[in-house]
């Protein structure tokens, strides 16, 4: 149990669908994931799992060497663990600054009467969480759109700000929800360059789901490959994409 | 000698405008629960009616209500603040007992639970041991003197303190929506509840203070309408009532959810009814309401300020 993130043995089903089974995962401090499988594999229903959208029925998450599991999502969150969406999730009708404000904010706790008195006492706090996410904003090329609605930018934009979203909530794990989705070849390689960067810069550890095979093979020490809520296999890039049981997984059988 | 024409329109303004700011108050308050839980909290109008007796019965234990009482300097600001957090305690209560057990469930029972509340404040609030059933005259606890004649119209020093009041409280609301953590958190947490968990937004504390801010701005309203109003009808009276839905069909009309919406369409109920009252007929102030609703129902179901949502198929 040494990693940042232990996933140990968790399972979920909905009705009598297990969605998954059993699953296990260690990521080392700064380790960039992959987590690929066909669509239904369970991809997402994990990264809710981890993020305590859905809770376990089974098995254990630590974020640094701490038990999560069963936490509220904003406890979660503030804990250090962060997630970008499948479906592009902003809010849509604030600005781009205040997005990242937001999770910014969150960093400090909230309470009812703390929360009305300090709004009314002038503390300072205000400004410098605006000037920190003025200054992620400027990383990722957003700083000119700060005052723009989220929900007007465009598509290339919305999924880096997600990024950045995340990141306002100084996560050590990133979990990365299909970011080259609807993107174009320019976009991903910029997409590419973005998550190293994003890696190295913030110490980050990061858990990426993603479809497009070119980026996950380039770009992930690791990989895990799940089918129908089981993990069927794990390894470098290499050895998985010469896995029998991963390319009978993508192509079908008769091979 | 000031022209009757000129006195009863700057009168009639001037009514308008501090009832108008009354409904504002209360809209409020619908439309911020509005905005994060997509309910009508229907105890809202219920929380006003409290407003106002809360500060009847504090008057009454303080000794200010006796017959040649006169209540010191700091009885109004004391009572408004009173009221205020009772009330805003009263809310959150009420959000933690009845409302947030049911956050998964479907929205009709948790409107049906807001009238049943509505209906438990009301009878409660007729026992003895509370505010019984008789009608109150509540004492007046603001300075009450006339300032200035403008136009034949005398301005009295409550209901420029009732406007007043209203609009402060209305700023500070704007501003803290708009300009702290707290506001741009409850804005995040009505755009998407579930992802503003996920962004670290503690949902339930923030659902929790928007009930309290909401109740006690109807609570400052109450104590507001019973020093313009003193006749305190008995708790289940159906004045309450009436005043209470003339409050959400402000929010209504404004574009339930939208805040400047609700203060808007206060102020234009306020305007429509009492103009109504004063130049066409003082009976049917009501229909003059209902009737801008269905008229703004029909042409801008959104309301005034409320955007159009398009299902998309």
């Amino acid at each position: 149990m040494s990693g940042i993130l232990e996933v140990d043995r968790v399972s979920i089903a909905f009705g009598g669908l297990k969605a998954v089974s059993d699953f296990h995962l260690s990521l080392p401090k700064g380790a960039l994931h992959g987590l690929i499988g066909p669509n239904g594999a369970g991809k997402t229903t994990l990264f809710n799992m981890l993020t305590g959208v859905y809770k376990p029925d089974q098995g254990t998450v630590a974020l640094e060497g701490r038990r999560i599991d069963g936490w509220a999502p904003h406890r979660i969150a503030a804990a250090g663990l962060a997630r970008t969406f499948q479906n592009i999730r902003l809010f849509k009708e604030l600005t781009v600054l205040d997005n990242v404000r937001v999770a910014t904010h969150a960093r400090t706790r909230v309470t009812v009467v703390g929360a009305l008195l300090r709004s009314l006492a002038w503390t300072g706090e205000e400004a410098a969480v605006t000037e920190s996410a003025e200054q992620l904003l400027g990383l990722f090329d957003l700083a000119s759109r700060a005052h723009e609605q989220a929900g007007n930018l465009p598509y290339g934009d919305q999924r880096r700000l997600e990024i950045a979203r995340a990141l306002a909530l100084r996560p050590s794990v990133l979990l990365l929800d299909e970011p080259a989705a609807g993107m174009n070849p320019q976009e991903k390689i910029e997409l590419r360059r973005l998550i190293q960067r994003v890696r190295d810069e913030f110490g980050l550890t990061v858990l990426l789901i993603e479809h497009d095979m070119g980026l996950v093979m380039d770009i992930c020490e690791n990989i895990t490959v799940l089918d129908h809520g089981v993990v069927i296999a794990v390894g470098t890039p290499h050895e998985v994409q010469r896995d029998p049981a991963v390319v009978e997984a993508y192509l079908g059988t008769g091979h | 000698m000031a022209d009757p024409a000129i006195t009863k329109l700057l009168q009639t303004t001037m009514d308008a405008m501090a009832v108008g700011s009354l409904y504002a108050l209360i809209a409020l308050g619908y439309t911020m629960v509005y905005g994060i839980l997509r309910f009508i909290n229907f105890a809202h109008s219920d929380i006003f009616m409290l407003g106002a007796w809360v500060s009847f019965v504090l008057a009454r234990a303080l000794g200010w209500a006796a017959p040649g009482a006169v209540a010191p300097v700091w009885a109004g600001p004391f009572a408004i603040v009173f009221v205020m957090v009772t009330c805003g305690a009263l809310g959150f209560t009420i959000e933690r007992l009845a409302y947030r057990p049911l956050r998964s469930a479907p929205r009709i029972n948790v409107l049906i639970t807001a009238i049943g509340v509505s209906l438990l404040l009301e009878n409660v609030g007729q026992l003895p041991a509370a505010f019984g059933t008789q009608p109150q005259r509540m004492p007046t606890l603001l300075p009450d003197v006339a300032l200035a004649e403008v136009g034949g119209v005398i301005l009295r020093s409550v209901d420029l303190t009732v406007i007043g009041v209203a609009v402060v409280l209305m700023l500070v609301l704007e501003w803290v929506i708009y300009n702290t953590k707290l506001g741009l958190a409850m804005r995040a947490v009505s755009t998407d509840t579930r992802v503003a968990a996920l962004m670290g937004i503690p949902v339930d504390r923030v659902i929790s203070t928007t009930f309290v801010i909401g109740s006690s701005l109807a609570a400052a309203a109450g104590f507001l309408a019973a020093m313009k109003y003193p006749g305190l009808n008995q708790p289940a009276h159906s004045t309450w009532v009436l005043l209470g839905l003339k409050a959400f069909v402000a929010a209504v009309i404004g574009g339930i959810g939208n805040l400047r919406g609700a203060v808007a369409g206060g102020l234009l109920i306020g305007v429509v009814e009492l103009f109504g009252a004063a130049y066409l007929s003082p009976h049917l102030r009501d229909v003059y309401v209902f009737s801008l609703l269905i008229a703004v129902l029909l042409f801008r179901p959104a309301g005034l300020l409320g955007q159009a949502t398009v299902e998309k198929v």
